[in-house]
This record gives structure tokens, sequence and C-alpha cells, in this order.
């Protein structure tokens, strides 16, 4: 680690631990539960160069499925959220065998489409899901028997579960395991011929994927009391491309800066005279990203110019 | 059937485009939703009729189209054409915020040409006069841009291009003119589609965000950047959706995705395209 | 500082920033007394409340005198772009930050967000948007009322009076979503009441922008009535293309939701269709003599029955307020519950104590085409004022599960 780099990863360590008090302690919440979907993005976009456009298939799916428990059951929230990770990890391993085989442009497509097909299930089987409704949680219940009404207390908990899903991915992005990632990504044909079963790398990172963004959006549901459509919509996995892509991708660290900005951006400029017109922001400053800071925040002003980053 | 002809013209652009470019254009659909308000605003503010905004908002919003290509799109062909993906899904955000605060989020009816209201005796059934207006001209411009492609000096230039852009550049053929000229056509079809979508549908800024993704879906089953494949497969399942919207609704709006998801198992490159690996 | 919230790794670093910068105190009882309206500003809403809910929520502050027991009134304005999470989001953000009452909230997602928000953090939410009769049943909590309109009342007035003047046959164009699937079920439940039944009803797939072969359908099944069981763009496009096929003509048209912005917006499109609302403008003296005073803010606009409910919400409020000289909720709710008032929206309220439905008159009308119409957005004619006992679901029959 250089020393900027640890300098920075300190700052936004620190960052995390006050944050609740700086910020509205639920929009704290939302920030560290979208970092982790981000860095979940950025395990497939930035060290395996598959961009899902699906992803709110594993947030949604895994908020849903914890929402449903705990509307139904009086479990622990630990129970729950278990479940809703299970869910993204099936959902994961199934949509992932058939989506590595391919790359680019048809990966994204495909999961999009598979997305659609939870989105829809969502709206119609109201039943289960509220569908346009939602599904509101009168409580928090009880995470490892703490009570977790509280704002702060549920933040801080999420907090060091959320450090945890993010230690996960970089002590995977930093292993062997994360070493032929990067082979992979510099000359696919080249790591095959030296006999690695490339597919089933993708397979096993994107199914780590789906269960990391699976438990994001089972925690960011809990801290809001409800699963609603908004979590399985394209427009969400669209935000969370966004997200990866101005904080930098391929750092890990970037896509924590980038969900904690475009939440942010959004969260105050939704309370200036041009609240209305977030969308409108939101598209210039992304596109103004990729037109020409396409290394991101991180990638453009903290990393030294010899980024790993292909782009 | 109609919603077919719809999804036939979208796909078709979008697949030439990406013939072409390698870009999935994420930001057809708002084509499609500005090709729709132009009929409507050529209507109010300069009395255009119907069958006029038919030959001109498709011009108008392919213009529009070849000027982001030439300022925007252009800037990354150097690159992952994931960035371009990127790059027209924040257009989406933009362009469709800009038309809620012109247009506003609710929308205005476009009224169905008298000529074509009604309905027409098919012998078998009474069938909507418009609707058949619609495919009538969908095939038609699909035939059009088929012949094109397939039969004709720039459409040859366009195939060799979308094979080997280096080869045609040192043939002496400018390249760069040719992306600009295929996107926007591609455009235009987009935007035709959505010049006649405005009679049956209230014309509003959110108009192309679902058609948008089916189109990709269908693109996707027709086999990417083949021509006859968008159009075969844009046709069939909007017949495959309305029959399923009879038989069995709740089904009628994931049919596509599981059918592309089938299509990718068994034929990965989609039913009519080349198998390749690139994309 | 709770003791729960004293989580060991985080107390040292949060304690030094605290102090800094501290979190939005909460209000003391000697500050402000605050409104959150949170209302769609910029979606497909907007104009049913949105920016004329806000004119209207002020000019009841103002008309109240802008002061309540001595404490200044304001009205914090929360758009909520129809998205249930931001809704509860920014519920508990403004809950927290002091203010005693939610207001508005149009469409159910919401709704239910932040009704589930004041259960949690024990403040006042009052419906005013949202149809869902969820509110006041499954979903109903001590903190929530549910003021202007939902889908029971809508079907038992529009539904019932159609039936009743010789409407038997029904045909269903539905939504299949949760809100469409309970206008079905309320209206069959309402023509049934009167002799009359649904025929066929289509579920209309997510999406769906082309009726015209359901149209034909329909037209084939020589129904008496085609029931627009829909809202928002699906209403403008269904009933566009019955118009097209000239349904219109051979038979009555009931629309389930229908608002006098959409007919602002489309008048050529709703004439001759056959609503419910909570309030007309043009319904008497009172409601005239308020709706002048909301045009001259409001650039000669006429207000919906939501707008005029916001209004009447929250002088209702206010006046809770002062009786009781306290903001608590539990206080208000005991104060409200059953209380019986009339203003210039509700004739006949009530404050119903079994599950915070408020009830009040309902208002049958047709919609005029522009040639009938003499003033400027007088588009309704009122057929039938329906009376809060057969408008609302009986107390005898509710669902609501009551827990306080």
């Amino acid at each position: 680690m250089t020393r900027r780099a640890t300098v920075f990863a300190l700052v936004l360590g620190a960052l995390g631990l006050v944050l609740p008090w700086l910020v509205y302690p639920v929009l704290a919440i939302d920030l560290v539960c979208f970092a982790l979907f981000a860095v979940s993005l950025d395990l497939l976009f930035g060290f395996v160069g598959l961009l899902s456009f699906g992803q709110a298939l594993f947030w949604g799916g895994g908020g849903y499925l914890t929402a449903i428990v705990l509307a139904r059951t009086h479990v622990d929230a630990s129970i729950a959220i278990l479940i809703g990770v299970v869910y993204a990890l099936v959902l994961a391993a199934i949509v992932g065998a058939i989506a590595v085989r391919r790359a680019g442009i048809y990966f994204a497509m495909i999961t999009l489409g598979v997305a659609q097909i939870q989105y829809f299930s969502a709206f119609q089987l109201t039943s289960i899901t509220g569908g346009e409704n939602g599904l509101n949680l009168g409580s928090r219940g009880n995470l490892f028997g703490l009570g977790m009404e509280d704002d702060h207390v549920f933040y801080y908990v999420a907090l060091v579960l959320i450090a945890l899903g993010v230690w996960f991915a970089m002590r995977i992005v930093g292993s062997p395991f994360g070493g032929v990632l990067q082979a992979m990504r510099e000359n696919e044909q080249r790591t095959i011929a030296l006999g690695y079963r490339v597919n089933r790398y993708k397979l096993v990172v994107f199914v780590i994927a789906g269960g990391l963004a699976g438990f994001a959006g089972a925690l960011y549901a809990i801290g809001n009391h409800l699963a609603g459509l908004e979590m399985v919509d394209w427009h969400t996995s669209g935000a969370v491309v966004m997200m990866t892509v101005l904080g930098g991708i391929g750092t890990i660290v970037g896509p924590i800066v980038g969900a904690g900005v475009f939440e942010s951006l959004e969260y105050f400029v939704s309370k200036t005279p041009i609240g209305e017109e977030t969308n409108l922001v939101m598209g210039f400053v992304f596109a103004l990203c990729v037109l020409l800071f396409r290394r991101g925040i991180v990638g453009s002003f903290l990393v030294p110019r010899a980024g790993r980053v292909k782009h | 059937m109609a919603s077919g002809a719809f999804y036939a013209l979208l796909a078709l652009g979008l697949s030439v485009i990406f013939g072409m470019l390698r870009v999935v254009n994420f930001a057809h659909g708002s084509m499609y939703m500005l090709g729709a308000f132009a009929t409507y605003y050529g209507a109010t503010l300069f009395h255009l009729p119907f069958f006029a905004a038919l030959i001109i908002a498709p011009i108008a919003v392919g213009l529009f189209g070849v000027l982001l290509e030439t300022t925007l799109l252009r800037r990354l062909y150097g690159l992952d054409p994931i960035y371009n993906l990127l790059l027209t899904f924040a257009l989406v955000l933009v362009i469709e915020d800009l038309m809620r605060l012109i247009a506003g989020p609710l929308g205005s009816p476009y009224a169905t040409p008298p000529a074509l209201d009604g309905l027409t005796n098919l012998g078998f059934t009474l069938y909507p006069t418009y609707k058949l207006f619609v495919i009538v001209v969908s095939v038609a411009a699909c035939a059009v841009a088929w012949w094109v492609v397939e039969r004709t000096p720039i459409g040859a230039r366009i195939r060799a291009a979308t094979e080997n852009p280096v080869l045609v550049r040192a043939l002496g053929i400018d390249v760069k003119r040719l992306v600009t000229v295929t996107f926007g056509a591609g455009i235009a079809l987009a935007a035709l589609a959505g010049v006649l979508a405005a009679p049956t549908t209230n014309v509003q800024p959110t108009m192309g965000d679902s058609v948008i993704i089916y189109t990709f879906a269908i693109v996707v089953i027709g086999g990417l950047g083949s021509i006859v494949g968008s159009i075969l497969a844009g046709f069939a399942l909007g017949l495959l959706q309305t029959l399923g919207a009879v038989v069995f609704p709740p089904i009628s709006t994931t049919l596509i995705f599981i059918v592309m998801v089938i299509v990718i198992v068994f034929r990965p490159a989609g039913l009519f395209g080349k198998p390749e690996t690139s994309g | 500082m709770r003791p729960s919230r004293a989580i060991p790794a985080a107390l040292a670093l949060a304690l030094l920033s605290s102090s800094v910068a501290a979190p939005p105190a909460r209000a003391a009882d000697s500050g402000p007394i605050k409104i959150a309206l949170i209302t769609d500003m910029s979606g497909v809403y907007a104009s049913l409340a949105g920016p004329g809910a806000v004119a209207a929520t002020n000019m009841a502050v103002e008309d109240f005198g802008g002061k309540v027991l001595g404490r200044q009134i304001v009205v914090d304005v929360v758009d909520h772009r129809n998205q249930g999470p931001l809704a509860a989001e920014k519920a508990r953000e403004e809950f927290d930050g002091g203010a005693d009452l939610a207001l508005d909230m149009t469409n159910s997602g919401t709704a239910l967000a932040v009704a589930a928000v004041a259960k949690e953090k024990h403040k006042l939410a009052i419906v005013t948007g949202a149809a869902t009769a969820a509110l006041t049943g499954a979903n109903c909590n001590k903190y929530t009322y549910h003021y202007a309109y939902d889908t029971y009342a809508l079907a038992h007035s529009t539904g019932a009076n159609i039936a009743a003047a010789g409407g038997k046959t029904w045909y269903g164009i539905v939504p299949n979503y949760a809100f469409g699937t309970q206008m079905l079920a309320d209206f069959t439940e309402a023509v049934k009441s009167k002799g009359g039944s649904f025929i066929h009803a289509d579920l209309m797939p997510l999406g769906t922008t082309d009726f015209s072969s359901y149209m034909i359908a329909a037209k084939n099944a020589h129904p008496d009535v085609l029931g627009l069981l829909n809202a928002g763009a699906d209403t403008v496009n269904s009933m566009k293309a019955a118009k097209q096929f000239g349904l219109d003509k051979q038979m009555k048209i009931a629309v389930g939701l229908l608002f006098l912005s959409d007919v602002d917006a489309l008048p050529e499109v709703f004439a001759g269709s056959r609503i419910t609302t909570s309030w007309y403008w043009d319904e008497d003296k009172a409601a005239r003599a308020w709706a002048d005073r909301y045009a001259k803010r409001m650039n000669g606009l006429r207000p919906t029955d939501i707008q005029a409910a916001d209004y009447s919400a929250t002088w209702q409020w206010l006046s809770a307020v002062k009786a009781t000289g306290t903001t608590d909720a539990d206080t208000i709710v005991k104060y409200l519950d059953g209380r019986q008032f009339n203003d210039f929206y509700a004739h006949a309220g009530e404050w119903r104590a079994r599950d915070h439905r408020v009830l009040h008159d309902m208002y049958v009308v047709d919609v005029l085409p522009q040639s009938e119409v003499k003033l400027p957005h007088a588009w309704f004619k009122i057929v039938q004022v329906i009376p809060p006992s057969r408008a609302f679901r009986p107390e005898s029959q509710s669902t609501c599960n009551k827990d306080w």
C-alpha cells in the first residue's frame, strides 16, 4: 500500500465512523449499503471486465427475501439476511451459468433481461411482495438478539457487516485467485492456454458479487423498513453502474467513494431549487465522467498514473 | 402484431447501429420518444399533418442523432464499447428529464389521423385500420432497410466496414462518414416507430423507458447486428406477447425475457447471428 | 445520550464529532410547529397534488393565523418522486427533525411507507393522495388517518350509482397489479350489491399502451358499462381507444380514478365518462369561495379534491392542536377519534375511531364535453351525492385489526 492510499483508507474509515453524526443517520445507512452494492459491481466490471446491467436482481432479490421473511415471521434478522443472501447466491449461480459464457454487451443484456423477469414478478405477485405498494416492515426486529430500532445502532452494526463485505472483496482481489482474474482481464486467450478454466473463475466472481449485492440489499431493506419495486428496477442497476464508474472502476475503494458522492449529490441536489431536475444533473455529471474522467474520482486523483485499470 | 411492428423498427435500428459501431444505444428508446414528440409538436406548432410527420420527424430526429454521434459518441470509439453504452445511458437521463421539463410529466394525446380511423373488415375479423397502416409502414421500412444494406453499393460498404474498417479505409472509403450516416439512419428508424406510436398512446417523456428493454431482448434473440434476425424477432415476439396477454396475462410481460434466456442457452449468438465472441 | 447509542468502537470518535457537527436537534417545544408535506413535485401526480398542494397547505396555515400555541407554523415541502423508500426516509428525517404531521402522500407505495414510519415514530400522518384501502384495512395503525378517498369509496359510489341506474352488465379493463385487482374486487362487489355483474374483465399486462384489441372485444360483448378500472396514463390510453372505436356512443363509460387536473390536461379525452370525486370546486358556495382564492395564487387554476383535502386536513389538525394545547400525536388521536366536523371540503365529516377512515360525502360526477362547460375548469356535473354511510366501508365490515 502506498502512503497516499493508506492515508486515504484511514480518512475513509474515519468518515465511516462519524458519518451518522454528519448526515441524517438513515442516509448514512443508505450510503454504506450502496457502497457495498457498488463494490460488488466493481468485482465484476473492474476485475473481470463483465458489466452487469442487472445487478439490482441481487440487491433487490436479497432485499425482498429478507423483508418477506421479516414480515411473516419473528425470526432474528440475521436469519432473514441469511435467507436473502442465499437467495441471491442461488440466483447468481443460475444466471451466472448462462451469462458468463458471453462477454461485453451480451453479458450486459442477459443480466438486464433476467433482472426484468424478477421486476415483473415482484410487481405482479402482490400477495407476496405487495406489488407497487411495496412491503413495509413494522420494525427492524432484532439482529443477533440486539434491538435495531435506533438508527445509530443499526448504522454501526451495518457498518461493521459492510466493512466485512468490503474486506472480503479486497481479499479476493489481492489473493492468487485475484491474480488469475487480473491475467484473464489482460489476456483471456493466454490464461486459457495456461490451463485455467476461465469461465469457472468468472462464475465464481459472479456468484460472490451477487451474494455481496444481496447482502447489501438485505441491510438496505432492514435499514429502510421496506422492500419496494425501486429495489428491483433497472434504473437502480443503472445507478449502481454510475456510482462505480464515477468512483473509479477496478479500485474497490472507488465505488465506495462513488456511492457516497452519488447518493449525497442526489440528496443535496434534491434540496436545492433544481431539486426536481436530479436526473438531469446526475446524467450530465455521469456523461462528463464517461467522456473525460473514465478512471473516476479515485482513479484520476488518488491512484498514481500507472493505474491497472484498462480503459 | 402491431406491437411487433414497433419492435421490428426499433430492433432494426438498434441492430444496424450495433453492427456498424459496436455500440448498444441505450438512448434508442429516447429517440423513439423524441419521434413521437416531434410529431406532436409538429402538429401543434406548425400544423404538420401526420403523413408529413412520417417523413419529417424521422429526418429531424435522425439529424439530432448525427449531432450526438459527431460530438459525443465519436470520442469513445477507440475504447471498450461498454463506455458508449454508459454514455448513451447518461443521455437517456438527460433527454428524458429535459422533455419532462418542456412537455410536463403527463404528456399529451395525439389524434389518430381521420383517414386511418375506424375498422377494416379483413374477411375473418374486423381490424383497426390504423394498426394495419402501422404494420404496412413498418414492413415497408424494414424491407427498404434490408434492400439498402444487402443490395446497394452503399450497403456493401456498410457491410464491409462492419467486417473490417481498416481495409475499407485503405480502399479510400470515408468510414467516419459511413458510421455517421448509419447511426443517423438507425435513429431515424427509432423515430419512425415513435411517429407511428404517437396516435396509439399518450405521448409522454417516459414512453421509451419500457420499450427499450424489450428491444434489447429482441435484438439479442434475433442476433445482435443481424438485420433479418431483428426484424423477424421483432414481429414474432410482438405476436407472442399479444397471444400471451390473451392466454395468460401475467406472463406476457416476462415472456420475451424468458425466450431470450432460452435462446442464449441454446444459440448464444441469437437465432440469426453469426457465432462470434466479440461484443 | 441514550445508552443504546454507546457502540464502543465508535464512541470516542462519535462523541468528538457530535460536539462539532451536531445532528439536527429535535425542535424544542418552543420552536416552530412543522408540517411535512410529502408529495410528488415533478412526476405524474404533480398536477393533482404537488405545487397546488403546497399552495393549499400554506393557505390553511395563513388562514389559521400562521401561529398556534404561540408557535410559528412552517410547512416543509418534500418531493417523494413516487418512490416508497425515498418517502419513508424523508418522513423519518422530517419526524426526527421536529415535524409533527406528515401530509398528502400521492400514491399507495409512498402512503403505506410513510404510514409505517408514523406508527414507528408515534407521529401523525394524514393521507390525502393515495387510493389503497389497506391504509384503513390490513395496514391500519393508530397514527395514520386516510382522509380523502379510497378504492372502496370509488367503487361503491361510481359502481353502485351506475348499476342502480340500469347499468347491469359491466366489461372491465383492469391493470394487472395491486391497484387494479383491488379496484376490480371493489367494483365487482359494489355492482353486485345493485343487482349487476361483470360479464368479463381483461387484465392488462403492465405497460400496455395499445388498447385497441381490448376495445374491439369490449364492443362485441355489448355490455351496459365499460369500466376502466385504471389510473394515470393507462386511463388516458384506454379512454382514447374507447372513443376511437365509438364505445362511448354505445355504452356508459365509468373511470375508476380521475382527477380534475387530468381533465384539465385532456378535456376531450375524458368527456362523457362518469367518475367519483371526494370534492368538486363548483359544488357549492363555500367551495367556490375557497377555490377562487386558490385560483388567485395559482394562475387561475382550480384545485383538485386532493389539494382541497390538504387544506382541510391541515386546518382540522391545527384546530386539534389548538384545542388540546399540544402536538403530541397520542393526545391528538384521542381528541380526533369519533369527532364530527364540517368544512368547505368535508360535509358530514367524521374521524372514524374504528379504523381511522375519515368519512364525508362523496360525489358521483359526469365529465362534460367542452361545449357544455360554462366556466373555465368547470368540467364536472354532479350526478349524485353519496352520503358517508354508503360511500365508505361500513364499520361492521372493517378489516382493520385495531391494536390501539
